[in-house]
């Protein structure tokens, strides 16, 4: 069974999206903000990370810096979450690292399929 | 009143001698006019030392001839002026027949102490209005008059000169006469002046008002597109607040919907659907103002990119068809298979085009909506024109102009009864206007529309929101008048500046 990483601030939007992934077929653990998501990467060792852009103090940009920074975590592919659906979101999320990029609000079936598409290339 | 009347007709005679070349410069044009001024009355002032010289004269010679030719021949320049251009030539040869002329007279009648003598005053002051600004001209034309006055002073003292035959008496009436037209003359040319002076600083004062006018406008301008940039920052905020709870309700209600067991509970799914559908409307609304707000804050990015139609229509019909099909309604997609790729940006285009399709299953009873994509020739070259047409209630033509105004149909009744939120038309023009083509309609009552989205098939810039166009005109607008302004109030700058004494003020306006 897949293990994801969702560090999502708001809490129904994480309570949601853990359920329905954990209906999916995941393993899902939580972080509710940056630092901790930095954190539980390294100690839960997932199989994929869903980043919420819009965090607190620390954002979805900086954690997932710190992540890929890391030889513990460097490897974990990160799918980013972001509200607004900009260009240069995109942009920013390649070029930090992350592998595939998503709108909120989530449309299940895409994000399963973005996810799904993710841990083929990466398993 | 009189003498702007006076001058103004002066000018017009004056400027019938000045050729083409000479006209488009100002500064040049200037220079001509008041070259043409002093040669047209000149002579006639002049002329009267010649007669009083024969007057007075009791031997009257070849010499007082050769004077009064000299000076008639003043009235040849300006035919020549008008004729050959050349003005600098003409105008220092011309000095150089004004230092003859006076020369002349003094030498044959009284020298240094002859009563001809103030007329070498008006010399350096006609040579420099002649002349302009130009150092290289002002240092020529002053340096011929020191030459002809020292070749004038050794003829006189180290070659000789001829003995006056005129009586003390009549040296005084000559001088008299020479005294009255000199003065004349001077009067004349500073007339002239002071009329091109009064006028200037006019032209300056006016200047300075224009000037303050275009910097208000120029603030008013800035003020509107601030002001416009927070409302848009607030409702983009806002919106984003909004759809937070508002995700909540539809993930929730979704879920619960997942959960729910149709056989035991039919009641509770119904009800439940009602929040579902109820909560999907709001965040559509809610998306729809973001999507607006943001295209009109100029913020909506664009990226244009080989987008394949045949895909992208089909995409949209597979998204449609299953509320079509609940509305008992067929949905049909064709695309011209000549028009596979088109470089626009695919989520904006596709976002257009679903909100018209919506629209269309919104309005339509029964029948069919038919999405078709192809090629058609346009103003501006080539479009490829995606139409969707519905066999719905139809849309009467007086209502076309208000239709893709934003919030137009949400204040209307039909709105609600059929569903529209009110603002995908509004979206989709202002869209189909950021992908730089245009959206069109064709209705008629009871039979049907005809939404088209029109984008041209060759690679064009994005052009801005509306608004934020609208102001970027205003502003450049304001920009170009300013600098107009600035041309004009330049040339009057460089005129005034002849006139030392008038000047300051003015370049206060231009260096201000």
């Amino acid at each position: 069974m897949a293990k994801i990483l969702l560090v999502e601030d708001n809490e129904h939007n994480r309570d949601m999206l853990t359920r329905r992934l954990r209906r999916s077929g995941f393993e899902v653990c939580c972080a509710v903000d940056g630092p901790s998501g930095v954190a539980m990467a390294s100690s839960e060792q997932p199989d994929l990370i869903l980043m919420d852009v819009a965090l607190g103090a620390m954002d979805g940009w900086e954690a997932t810096g710190l992540i890929k920074r890391s030889s513990r975590t460097a490897h974990i592919p990160v799918i980013a979450l972001t509200a607004h659906a900009l260009a240069s979101d995109r942009e920013t999320s390649v070029s930090i690292g992350c592998v595939d990029f998503d709108t909120k609000p989530v449309d299940l079936p895409r994000l399963l399929s973005k996810i799904n598409a993710c841990l083929a290339v990466h398993s | 009143m009189w003498t702007s009347i006076t001058v103004g007709t002066l000018n017009n005679l004056v400027d019938w001698f000045i050729p083409a070349n000479v006209v488009h410069d100002v500064d040049m044009r200037k220079q001509a006019r008041i070259f043409l001024y002093s040669h047209l009355f000149g002579p006639f002032i002049g002329n009267t030392v010649p007669l009083a010289l024969y007057y007075f004269d009791p031997k009257p010679g070849f010499q007082i001839t050769v004077l009064a030719v000299s000076i008639t021949g003043f009235w040849i320049f300006p035919f020549l002026l008008r004729a050959f251009g050349h003005y600098y030539l003409l105008a220092t040869i011309s000095i150089e027949n004004l230092i003859f002329c006076i020369l002349w007279s003094c030498y044959f009648y009284g020298g240094v102490t002859s009563p001809t003598l103030p007329w070498v005053l008006t010399i350096p002051l006609l040579a420099l209005f002649y002349v302009g600004s130009s150092p290289r001209m002002r240092l020529a034309v002053l340096t011929l008059f020191a030459v002809n006055l020292a070749g004038f002073l050794y003829l006189y003292s180290v070659v000789g000169h001829p003995v006056s035959s005129m009586p003390f008496s009549a040296m005084e009436g000559l001088g008299m006469v020479s005294t009255v037209a000199t003065s004349l003359y001077v009067a004349m040319m500073a007339l002239f002046y002071a009329n091109a002076l009064a006028a200037q600083v006019e032209l300056g004062a006016e200047m300075r008002e224009h000037m303050a006018k275009a910097t208000e406008l120029r603030a008013a301008a800035r003020e509107a597109q601030l002001a416009g940039a927070a409302k848009s920052g607030f409702l983009a905020n806002f919106s984003h607040e909004l759809r937070t709870p508002l995700n909540a309700v539809v993930g929730y209600s979704e879920m619960l919907l997942e959960d729910m067991n149709a056989a035991t509970e039919p009641e509770a799914i119904a009800d439940v659907q009602k929040i579902h559908a109820a909560g999907h409307f709001l965040l559509k609304l809610v998306n729809e103002i973001l999507e607006l707000t943001k295209i009109e804050a100029g913020k909506m990015e664009v990226n244009f990119e080989p987008v394949d139609l045949q895909a992208l229509t089909g995409r949209v019909g597979e998204r449609h068809r299953p509320l079509a099909r609940q509305n008992g309604l067929d949905l049909i997609v064709s695309c011209d298979p000549g028009l596979a790729t088109v470089m626009t940006d695919p989520a904006k285009l596709e976002s257009a085009l679903g909100q018209l399709v919506d629209n269309a299953i919104n309005f339509t009873r029964e029948g069919r909506i038919t999405v078709t994509a192809a090629r058609a020739a346009g103003q501006n070259g080539e479009e490829a024109v995606i139409s969707v047409r519905d066999t719905g209630i139809g849309i009467a033509p007086e209502r076309f102009g208000s239709l893709f105004e934003q919030f137009n149909l949400a204040a209307d009744t039909s709105a609600s009864k059929y569903g529209g939120t009110g603002l995908g038309l509004a979206l989709s023009k202002k869209i189909s206007n950021l992908l730089g083509g245009d959206l069109s309609i064709e209705s008629k009552i009871n039979v049907g529309s005809c939404f088209s989205i029109k984008i041209p098939l060759v690679a064009v810039d994005a052009p801005q929101g509306r608004e934020d166009q609208d102001v970027a005109e205003a502003m450049s607008e304001a920009d170009a008048y300013h600098h107009r302004l600035r041309t004009l109030v330049g040339e009057a700058g460089r005129e005034a500046r002849r006139l030392p004494s008038a000047a300051a003020d003015i370049r206060m306006a231009v260096n201000g």
